[in-house]
């Protein structure tokens, strides 16, 4: 409820062209930083006003961008390798029930927010040209060659991905992997903040925003930005940490996520801090109905959540009507 | 004095015109085993091609109109605001932050808006 009320004044603040003072938002917390006259206020140091959070610590919003940028610029080098430590290889599945629960058909365009290391993109062309191949052997089961309506069909049909993230480490760790893998066509890579996304509107098919929407400043606006950029009957699909309803698996979980994961960080990453910020930033994340309010809010429909290992991580989807 | 013969050698062979991009002087440096650091620090890797494709959909962020690339520079302009977004590793950077004024024409890179 908090949430949403908190969503709702937002909202009315930007309306009114940030002309609200900051006691309305109801933050206290303001930086350190110079205050600037109200013309300047169109457009940017609201965000030095308002306070969010950075993990378990308070700080303005602007500081949180910045902060977050510098988490993911550490980890980018050893960031996969830390995934299938933390999570024992169980991220690849999570990710591989987001592409099932998608089921994307072959030409469908794929806008991967937050892609980072490109996990989801490269899943999606792997998912869609099996489809296509299976496809195809099922149309020509003789083995002749293609009849005139596949050949037309298969030029229209070009899948295509594009994984667009803030932060150009991360982005250049999954170009390489890429091109490692061979996965180079129909994958596209921008380098793009989620709040102001640099995509024209009712262009892609499918948004997809895993283990990234806590990370951003402001989701309400991240959210706006998915439907703008979804064509109308696209499909929105986030996934997140999320929390565990089993109380004895919440006690575990807990006691894993502080006592193990930072010191996998500190040992494999070298870095404690980035870590400690991860598993607090999931503890802040709202909980899986209240997400479920904040794409209802951005006028998502549909929006269903389904919960993989216990509530550990919750799988939202929502479609732009 | 080995690497004073060399770009001795070098000057005397090839006019050296300094406005002339330093990495045309990779191949004509390569018979040389000494490096020649005092005259280029260009680096070896090429630039990957830039996928126009991506123009179809990619926008300015602030404005959200289409984008012009201009293949000299390598960058993404966007004319009514006046500011162009780099392109590094083929990968152009949509940061409103990161791009470039057009009118004052410096390199340094100013927020046009935040």
């Amino acid at each position: 409820m908090a949430a949403s009320m908190r969503l709702l004044v937002r909202q009315l603040a930007r309306l009114s062209h940030r002309k609200v003072t900051s006691t309305v938002s109801g933050v206290s917390c303001r930086s350190a930083c110079c205050w600037r006259t109200s013309s300047g206020r169109c457009f940017s140091d609201a965000a030095e006003d308002r306070s969010t959070h950075f993990g378990f610590e308070t700080v303005s919003e602007a500081e949180k961008a910045k902060r977050v940028y510098k988490v993911f610029e550490n980890v980018a080098q050893k960031y996969d390798v830390m995934n299938d430590a933390m999570s024992l290889g169980i991220h690849r599945l999570w990710k591989d029930v987001l592409l099932h629960v998608m089921h994307p058909q072959p030409g469908a365009r794929l806008l991967d927010v937050a892609g980072g290391t490109g996990d989801i993109a490269v899943r999606f062309l792997d998912y869609v040209r099996y489809q296509l191949e299976r496809q195809k052997r099922r149309d020509t089961p003789s083995g002749q060659g293609s009849s005139w309506q596949d050949i037309s069909d298969d030029r229209r049909r070009e899948s295509s991905a594009v994984v667009c993230d803030i932060n150009k480490e991360m982005l250049k760790m999954g170009k390489q992997k890429a091109d490692r893998m061979g996965v180079v066509s129909g994958l596209s890579w921008v380098v793009g903040d989620a709040e102001e996304l640099p995509f024209d509107d009712d262009q892609f098919d499918i948004y997809t925003i895993a283990f990234g929407i806590r990370n951003v400043t402001r989701m309400d606006q991240a959210l706006q930005e998915a439907l703008r950029v979804l064509k109308p009957g696209g499909r929105f699909m986030c996934l997140e940490f999320s929390k565990v309803t089993n109380p004895v698996l919440a006690r575990l979980y807990d006691a894993y996520s502080f006592q193990v994961i930072p010191v996998l960080g500190e040992v494999i990453a070298g870095d404690w801090k980035s870590y400690q910020y991860l598993v607090e930033s999931i503890r802040k994340f709202p909980n899986q109905q209240e997400f479920k309010g904040m794409m209802e809010d951005a006028g998502f429909y549909c929006v269903q959540h389904h919960d993989l290992t216990g509530g550990v991580v919750a799988l939202h989807s929502g479609f732009k009507l | 004095m080995f690497r004073n013969v060399v770009s001795r050698l070098v000057t005397e062979t090839f006019r050296f015109d300094r406005h002339v991009k330093r990495a045309a002087f990779r191949p004509s440096l390569t018979s040389a085993r000494v490096p020649v650091r005092s005259l280029t620090d260009a680096k070896d890797e090429v630039q990957p091609p830039f996928d126009s494709s991506l123009l179809d959909f990619l926008v300015c962020p602030l404005s959200k109109k289409p984008l012009r690339y201009d293949a000299n520079t390598n960058e993404l302009i966007n004319e009514e605001l006046g500011i162009a977004y780099p392109i590094i590793d083929g990968i152009p950077n949509m940061i409103p932050q990161e791009a470039r004024l057009l009118q004052k024409d410096t390199d340094a890179s100013n927020p046009p808006a935040q």
